[in-house]
């Protein structure tokens, strides 16, 4: 009686319609689910890609604090940022704090030990394992741009070459700031034993990370500390291997080693390819599909 | 029985009552609670702009449907069936549906302001066009981002569905410094006299310039204060880092942020949770997600009481507010053919949990009657759904659901392909169409008498 009256609706068509439009969704949709969990291991619906930043040598983790605010201003942008510094017992103290909903946060990793030299980098790597575990337990992102300031560059290499095997774990762009491949080795010829390392796992770089380089140079030869030829020893890593491979020399004002983060070109650089202004970056806060998001 | 009713309703309308039947207190009450409120100039004028804003809401939910669901990077379609994107083709209805969604839903609350401001400076009697172009000034000045970067910029929050309430307030005030700093205009139609422009233009002068002053104001505030962490901000924090190891507490915590998301919803406002699920994934789904991966199963998940589990799973369907039932509601009962349009246009984008075409339409928002089902329907189901996972079943969602999936389908995805969670949307359905009906029903009777009482000339 009930169902005959219901017939006699003249909506009963658009009834039928919906539910005819679930169980023609519903089939394909159960089919990819079982596809998707067998085949992902775990696809977290991060909005997430925060920055990654480790310091060179002798530098803590308030290396960038200017760094941060100068973007910031200069861009009208609000990443927070959060400074983790690991002790020699494998401990990490934290400070700052990350903005809840804050697409791009940046992380800064320093080293209570941050002394240079082979034997502490390679520490120095195993301490940023550490720490780099703690940020994606706990943030969960699927996607990070990655700076390396001087021998920061070198522990991301080590790093990407040892420890960074995540298949659910992107690093989009990799830019690093005079980063001594060969110490202070001029010749690209001569490698030291760090370099001859580095290559020798090269095949672990990830080939769909973009990697841009910067290089200082004052009087053609080196950046008052790191020389060019250092530098460029980098290509013997990553040409071939990283998806692209960029080599940048930074000269004039503020092209010395350490004052190159500061200088307006490494800023100007430093937001276009590793925060990205739209176009190069999806989940940059000014593009398209966050602007869809945020609705 | 015999009710007496309020002395502002003459003979026939009299007689008109008697022969609408109630059927309880609750339902008398809220029904002449409704249209006393209905006198209200304010409440008229919201009525009214909703329904200014509605046919813009509704093809902006369209759009907003080939956004997300079809071209979206995680949406629905594009992650069911992979196959269908090609980059060429994408991109170009990508920024087509961009354009057209922007520029509709988008900035809803600049046309409401301008429907607020107009109709209340009519109400007083002022120059209402001039005052709902002050309102859309206004708006876009409070809105105005101060940017070095992008030179022409306006904060894409405060446009859209959110920006609502604000809107509104806003233009009914503006409205109201219509009343305070002008003088009505002269009808020159009854003067028989061509309108003098720049008479026209001087009258409302003083009210553009304060509306435009006071804008200024606060979108000075606004800039200066984006920096600093909004209110919203610090709820959005605890509703997605605070985490309570209890089950209990987790249900708690839920239910609270479910409710208030309801209540903000249904007054133009956002909430925590949003029904397309963008939001970041909290702590403890996470926790989930990584259990039901190394076991291979969904069931006896550490928390079982996620928002992902109970909010996005059942109280979202159609929309915020479970809208679903209510448009199967009004398909069944509903004899009024306004409701039986405005339901039919919105079945598409409700089955992709796109429900600001009814929210505006129907209209939902400022709504006492649907009040009580917009925030009871999403709570029930919860409820049950709790229930249920306590009592084994069902296993909780917690695998990664494609935004804009259908809502029945949601906990179906999200348990990797759980029959019982399937069954289990269909009943919450059905319960909440339930839920929904006496309230149509009520609405229609509301309508019928309010149109009775404008014919009358009561109003």
């Amino acid at each position: 009686m009930h169902t005959r009256t219901l017939r006699k609706n003249k909506n009963f068509k658009y009834l039928v319609a919906m539910l005819l439009f679930f169980i023609i969704l519903g089939i394909p949709s159960y089919i990819w689910t079982r596809k998707n969990v067998t085949t992902l291991a775990g696809r977290y619906n991060s909005p997430m890609t925060p920055i990654i930043m480790i310091p060179g040598s002798s530098a803590s983790a308030n290396r960038f604090d200017d760094l941060v605010k100068t973007v910031n201003n200069k861009y009208g942008e609000h990443h927070s940022l959060l400074k983790l510094t690991v002790h020699t017992d494998d401990s990490i103290t934290y400070s700052g704090k990350i903005r809840a909903n804050d697409t791009q946060p940046f992380f800064v990793v320093g080293f209570q030990n941050n002394a240079d030299g082979y034997s502490n980098i390679k520490k120095q790597a195993r301490w940023f394992n550490i720490a780099f575990n703690a940020i994606k337990k706990r943030y969960r992102f699927n996607s990070f741009n990655a700076l390396g300031h001087s021998n920061g560059g070198l522990i991301w290499t080590m790093f990407l070459e040892n420890d960074f095997n995540d298949s659910n774990l992107n690093i989009n762009q990799l830019l690093t700031v005079g980063t001594p491949y060969n110490f202070e080795e001029k010749n690209t010829s001569n490698h030291t034993q760090m370099l001859n390392d580095l290559i020798k796992k090269r095949d672990k770089i990830p080939n769909n990370m973009t990697y841009y380089s910067i290089a200082g140079t004052q009087l053609y030869s080196d950046d008052g500390i790191v020389p060019l030829g250092s530098v460029d020893a980098g290509k013997y890593i990553y040409e071939g291997k990283a998806k692209h491979y960029t080599l940048i020399t930074l000269t004039g004002n503020k092209a010395q080693h350490s004052d190159m983060i500061a200088s307006n070109q490494f800023i100007t650089i430093f937001h276009q390819y590793i925060i990205g202004n739209g176009v190069n970056n999806p989940n940059s806060p000014d593009s398209k599909q966050s602007a869809i998001a945020s609705q | 029985m015999r009710y007496t009713f309020p002395d502002i309703y003459n003979e026939s309308m009299q007689v008109f009552f008697m022969r609408i039947q109630f059927n309880n207190k609750l339902e008398e009450k809220l029904i002449l609670g409704t249209l006393k409120l209905q006198k209200f100039f304010i409440y008229r004028v919201i009525q009214r702009t909703l329904l200014l804003i509605f046919p813009f809401a509704l093809f902006g939910s369209f759009v907003k449907i080939i956004q997300t669901v079809v071209i979206g990077k995680e949406g629905f379609l594009t992650d069911v069936f992979p196959d269908l994107s090609n980059d060429f083709i994408y991109r170009q209805i990508d920024n087509i549906a961009t354009g057209l969604y922007n520029l509709s839903l988008g900035w809803i609350s600049v046309i409401a302001i301008f429907g607020a401001a107009k109709y209340t400076a009519k109400h007083f009697n002022r120059d209402d066009q001039l005052a709902g172009i002050t309102g859309v000034s206004s708006l876009l000045i409070i809105d105005y981002t101060y940017s070095k970067v992008q030179t022409f910029s306006f904060h894409p929050q405060i446009l859209g569905m959110r920006g609502l309430l604000l809107a509104i307030i806003l233009g009914i005030s503006i409205g109201w410094i219509f009343k305070k700093t002008s003088r009505p205009v002269p009808d020159y139609v009854k003067l028989g006299g061509a309108p003098s422009v720049i008479e026209r233009s001087f009258i409302s002068a003083k009210p553009i310039i304060v509306s435009l002053l006071i804008a200024m104001l606060f979108s000075t505030l606004i800039n200066v204060t984006y920096y600093a962490e909004a209110p919203g901000n610090y709820i959005n924090a605890l509703a997605s880092e605070y985490t309570s190891k209890s089950p209990l507490g987790q249900l708690f915590k839920t239910f609270i942020f479910s409710i208030y998301t309801l209540v903000m919803s249904f007054f133009g406002w956002s909430g925590t949770y949003s029904s397309a699920g963008t939001e970041k994934m909290d702590t403890l789904s996470t926790v989930n997600l990584n259990y039901a991966l190394n076991k291979h199963t969904a069931w006896n998940t550490p928390n079982p009481f996620t928002s992902s589990a109970l909010y996005h799973a059942f109280a979202t369907f159609g929309g915020t507010g479970a809208v679903l039932g209510l448009i199967i509601a009004i398909l069944i009962v509903a004899k009024d053919e306004d409701f039986q349009t405005v339901a039919r246009w919105a079945i598409i984008p409700s089955l992709f949990n796109i429900g600001s075409g009814l929210m505006t339409g129907i209209p939902i928002l400022f709504n006492i009657i649907f009040l009580i089902p917009f925030i009871l329907a999403p709570v029930a189901n919860m409820t049950m759904a709790a229930l249920a996972i306590q009592l084994r079943l069902m296993p909780p969602s917690v695998y990664p659901v494609p935004i804009g999936t259908p809502g029945p389908l949601i906990a179906f995805i999200g348990t990797n392909g759980s029959w019982q969670a399937l069954i289990f949307s269909i009943l919450t359905i059905v319960i909440s169409v339930y839920i929904y009906i006496p309230f149509v029903k009520m609405a229609i009777k509301v309508k019928e008498l309010d149109n009775l009482s404008l014919e009358e000339g009561v109003n």
